[in-house]
């Protein structure tokens, strides 16, 4: 019994999850080539350099829009629908506005980038796209988000668990984040440093409230119900979960340590940063403690692999993130390419692996089509460098940059050539991880294409990447 | 948290704190931030007559705003310097003084960024680089700076490989090429050159640094600075003159604080402030210069065609302090500077200037028509 409702709800989730899946992973493309060109042109600034349209600044911006809103958000709507039909026992509703929205939000983001490459760009940190893209965005949002509420509302048991808090918040907090934002920064606009600060809370919060709680949802989902057993200390978790929530909001603003703004800002954001411990350890202890009873069946099946990869990245990388927040080591690395290690480590070591999981975990439940396993594995190991070597480069690199930048009598341009090199092996982790993201595409193509539908979907995503 | 309205209240509300503080706290405690003098009376009343800082900028560096931002620039350059215990941005002659949030509340697009993959930018303007020097590092940064990775923009000139009107010249090793900024390079460099939190504020003063002028940036941007001098100047001139622009950059007592008003590059603020590059105040007859230049000038005074009303305090620090030798430095350093070439002047004739005025208030500032009257009644 319990069996046939689960395949009908994979069943209802199918045509807009494959959508999503499709489009995410052509944006994810997509960012790969252009981070790919952004890298090379750190290491020959001469690289494409007649033309204004690639130039660093706006190819580099257009990459992080691209990687969030277009892959991040696209992977955020599949996973969060299938894993809230599972978890509800309700089937999908209102697959062709699922679909609908969708195509609009492409559309959005593709004008957006469009926007940005032709000299139209905001100066808010991820809020660069053109403001006219911003209505059709909120609005296709909200649609879909609406419609995973709405399987979410209409779920079997009235109590709920730790990837649905952490998903439907996210779900939740993104709207209201770009609201507080976009009033702040264009409706009633702050004068002067107000929009600094206010743009750096919007840029760091995305990550942390949106991109992070999905993840963590996800490892929270898949962890138990592939290893069929409870969390270790599960009662944990809703600390963990309303210390993120807590916390992340005040955290975010520290990078403003010592600039123009009042100092009570970065001071809050630093405390809080450090409080941000807590949460952490909570989310590693539930993670590991749990892998680790069965660390075979982890290593053997992939996606697992692919999200305990992710979690562990996320708990080293947040302590590392930790550190970098006090004052004393704050003051050599805040505005060092340590930057670029955290956006990275984020959105490429933490939410993209794991996402990775998720797919391969859910793709053949939904499509009935299993994925090589060479293909699957070929994908984790090239990803697995590609973050490894990037993260590396950016971390050692950032520590260069700053402990030299920090000595008044060294010229600049010395500092500067002292980072190249860690620019030059960025520049190939950024090939292998394209390399690696067009496998993953292609796994997701054979699985999805063959289905009659989503070879019209195929059209419109071409058409919007 | 098992209803979905309550746990969405609370979500909201997570956020909601937050920005309260964020936004709406802050926005209470400096939100209503105004330009105000240098230095406050005892009464924290603004000195009459005082110039307000910050100034605006002027129209084309505004529009030069834009222009940094949509090609994304902030990505690797911040416009912020940090306070003494945050970093070593001052010693590393990156500012005078750390930056302080009234210094951004005229700029409609604030730009703070937060990596410094390149220099900080919030002081590019005080840094001695000439209008050329800056068209040449935007068109390819490589030429001037061997090794950077900052992103040349050659789309921003007409380039050609002869000379003409206006074109600056580019030799990169192989071949001479001869660049016409347009437009938007223009109001990029204006922009550039706007940048520049020069000025003491209540809440902020400058900051001694012993090896400011030991520090590379300083050192290079001496050299560009100074390098396109006339070849053959005698000594002495060149003496008179390096003296005298010393004076004209400093902002510290024995200074003439001129670049303020008439810019580093001469050029003045289009509106506010005459130019001293080919002006005829400048070029011409030495008396009515060295009057001014003893105790100021105020009212309205048509320079180049361009009338401009505003208040020029006799120059020095303080007002009306500097010597006659000082004088004599700094009015042969104008007339020789910017492609200006007239006569150098002699402390002997300020000397003699001065004592036909000595009868005169020492803040009683020259206007237009009395320096005409008394040059015709000559």
């Amino acid at each position: 019994m319990k069996k046939t409702s689960e395949q009908q709800i994979d069943q209802s989730a199918k045509f807009a999850f494959s959508f999503f899946v499709a489009s995410a992973g052509l944006w994810l493309l997509a960012a790969a080539i252009l981070a790919y060109i952004a890298a090379a042109k750190l290491t020959n600034p001469l690289f494409l350099s007649s033309w204004e349209f690639f130039t660093y600044g706006k190819i580099k911006i257009s990459q992080a829009n691209a990687f969030v809103y277009g892959w991040g958000g696209n992977s955020i709507f599949a996973v969060s629908l299938w894993i809230v039909a599972r978890l509800s026992q309700s089937p999908v509703r209102g697959t062709i506005f699922l679909i609908f929205a969708g195509a609009i939000w492409n559309l959005a983001i593709t004008f957006g980038l469009l926007g940005i490459l032709d000299g139209h760009m905001l100066g808010h940190e991820l809020l660069e796209m053109p403001k006219e893209v911003w209505p059709a965005l909120f609005i296709s949002y909200l649609v879909i988000a609406f419609l995973i509420l709405v399987v979410f509302r209409s779920r079997r048991q009235s109590v709920t668990i730790a990837p649905q808090w952490f998903i439907i918040a996210a779900l939740i907090w993104f709207p209201c984040l770009f609201l507080f934002a976009w009033n702040g920064l264009e409706i009633n606009a702050g004068r002067g440093t107000l929009q600094a600060i206010l743009s750096m809370w919007f840029g760091q919060n995305i990550i942390w409230l949106w991109l992070t709680p999905v993840a963590l949802g996800c490892a929270y989902y898949i962890i138990p119900s592939v290893l069929n057993r409870p969390i270790d200390k599960y009662y944990l978790a809703i600390f963990g979960f309303w210390c993120i929530a807590g916390l992340a909001p005040w955290s975010v603003v520290h990078h403003l340590e010592g600039g123009p703004v009042p100092m009570w800002v970065p001071a809050i954001g630093t405390v809080m940063s450090i409080a941000m411990v807590f949460p952490i350890a909570v989310a590693s202890t539930n993670f590991h403690a749990t892998a680790f009873k069965d660390v075979s069946r982890v290593w053997n099946y992939l996606p697992l692999r692919f999200v305990i990869f992710g979690t562990l990245s996320y708990t080293i990388s947040s302590y590392i993130g930790v550190i970098f927040s006090i004052p004393a080591v704050a003051k050599l690395t805040q505005f060092s390419i340590i930057n670029e290690f955290h956006f990275n480590q984020r959105v490429y070591g933490f939410f993209s692996m794991i996402i990775f999981g998720m797919v391969y975990h859910i793709l053949p439940q939904v499509t009935g089509k299993e994925i090589g396993t060479a293909a699957k594995n070929f994908h984790f190991w090239t990803s697995a460098l590609g973050v490894f070597a990037l993260l590396l480069a950016y971390l050692i690199g950032g520590l260069t940059h700053g402990v030299l930048a920090q000595q008044p009598s060294l010229a600049w341009i010395t500092v500067i050539e002292s980072v190249k090199p860690y620019f030059l092996i960025t520049e190939f982790a950024f090939l292998i991880l394209g390399f690696s993201q067009l496998v993953f595409v292609l796994n997701l193509w054979k699985v999805i294409v063959p289905n009659p539908f989503s070879c019209c979907e195929k059209n419109v995503e071409q058409k919007t990447a | 948290m098992n209803n979905i309205f309550k746990f969405a209240i609370y979500i909201f509300l997570t956020l909601a704190f937050a920005w309260l503080a964020f936004f709406v706290g802050a926005k209470n405690q400096y939100g209503d931030l105004e330009p105000t003098s240098q230095y406050l009376e005892e009464n924290n009343s603004i000195p009459k007559g005082a110039d307000l800082f910050p100034q605006s900028m002027p129209g084309v560096a505004q529009l030069g705003a834009k222009e940094y931002l949509s090609l994304g620039c902030v990505t690797c350059h911040t416009q912020q310097v940090r306070t003494i215990d945050a970093g070593f941005d001052v010693e590393r002659g990156w500012g005078k003084r750390p930056s302080v949030p009234r210094d951004y509340i005229l700029q409609k697009e604030v730009l703070l960024g937060h990596n410094r993959v390149g220099p900080d930018l919030a002081n590019i303007g005080l840094r001695g680089y000439t209008r050329e020097w800056l068209h040449k590092h935007l068109f390819n940064p490589q030429i001037l700076v061997e090794g950077s990775i900052c992103q040349p923009s050659p789309f921003l000139y007409d380039t050609s490989n002869e000379n003409s009107e206006g074109a600056i010249i580019v030799d990169n090793g192989e071949s001479t090429l001869f660049i016409k900024p347009t437009l938007r390079a223009n109001r990029i460099v204006s922009y550039l050159e706007s940048l520049k939190q020069d000025y003491e504020l209540p809440e902020i003063s400058f900051i001694e640094t012993q090896d400011e002028d030991d520090t590379e940036d300083s050192k290079q941007a001496e050299v560009a600075s100074t390098k396109d001098y006339p070849v053959g100047v005698p000594t002495w001139l060149a003496t008179q003159i390096e003296s005298g622009k010393e004076i004209y950059m400093k902002a510290a007592p024995g200074g003439g604080l001129c670049f303020t008003c008439h810019q580093p590059n001469g050029q003045g603020i289009s509106g506010q402030f005459p130019p001293l590059a080919g002006s005829d105040w400048v070029l011409g007859e030495k008396e009515r210069l060295i009057k001014i230049s003893i105790h100021g000038l105020m009212g309205e005074i048509e320079v180049n065609g361009v009338k401009y009303n505003n208040v020029m305090a006799p120059p020095g620090i303080p007002p009306g302090s500097l010597t006659d030798q000082q004088i004599a430095d700094v009015l042969t350093y104008i007339r020789n500077e910017w492609g200006n070439s007239a006569s150098a002047v002699s402390p002997e004739e300020v000397a003699t200037i001065r004592s036909t005025v000595k009868d005169r208030g020492p803040m009683q500032m020259w206007t237009v028509a009395e320096l005409q009257t008394e040059s015709s009644s000559d």
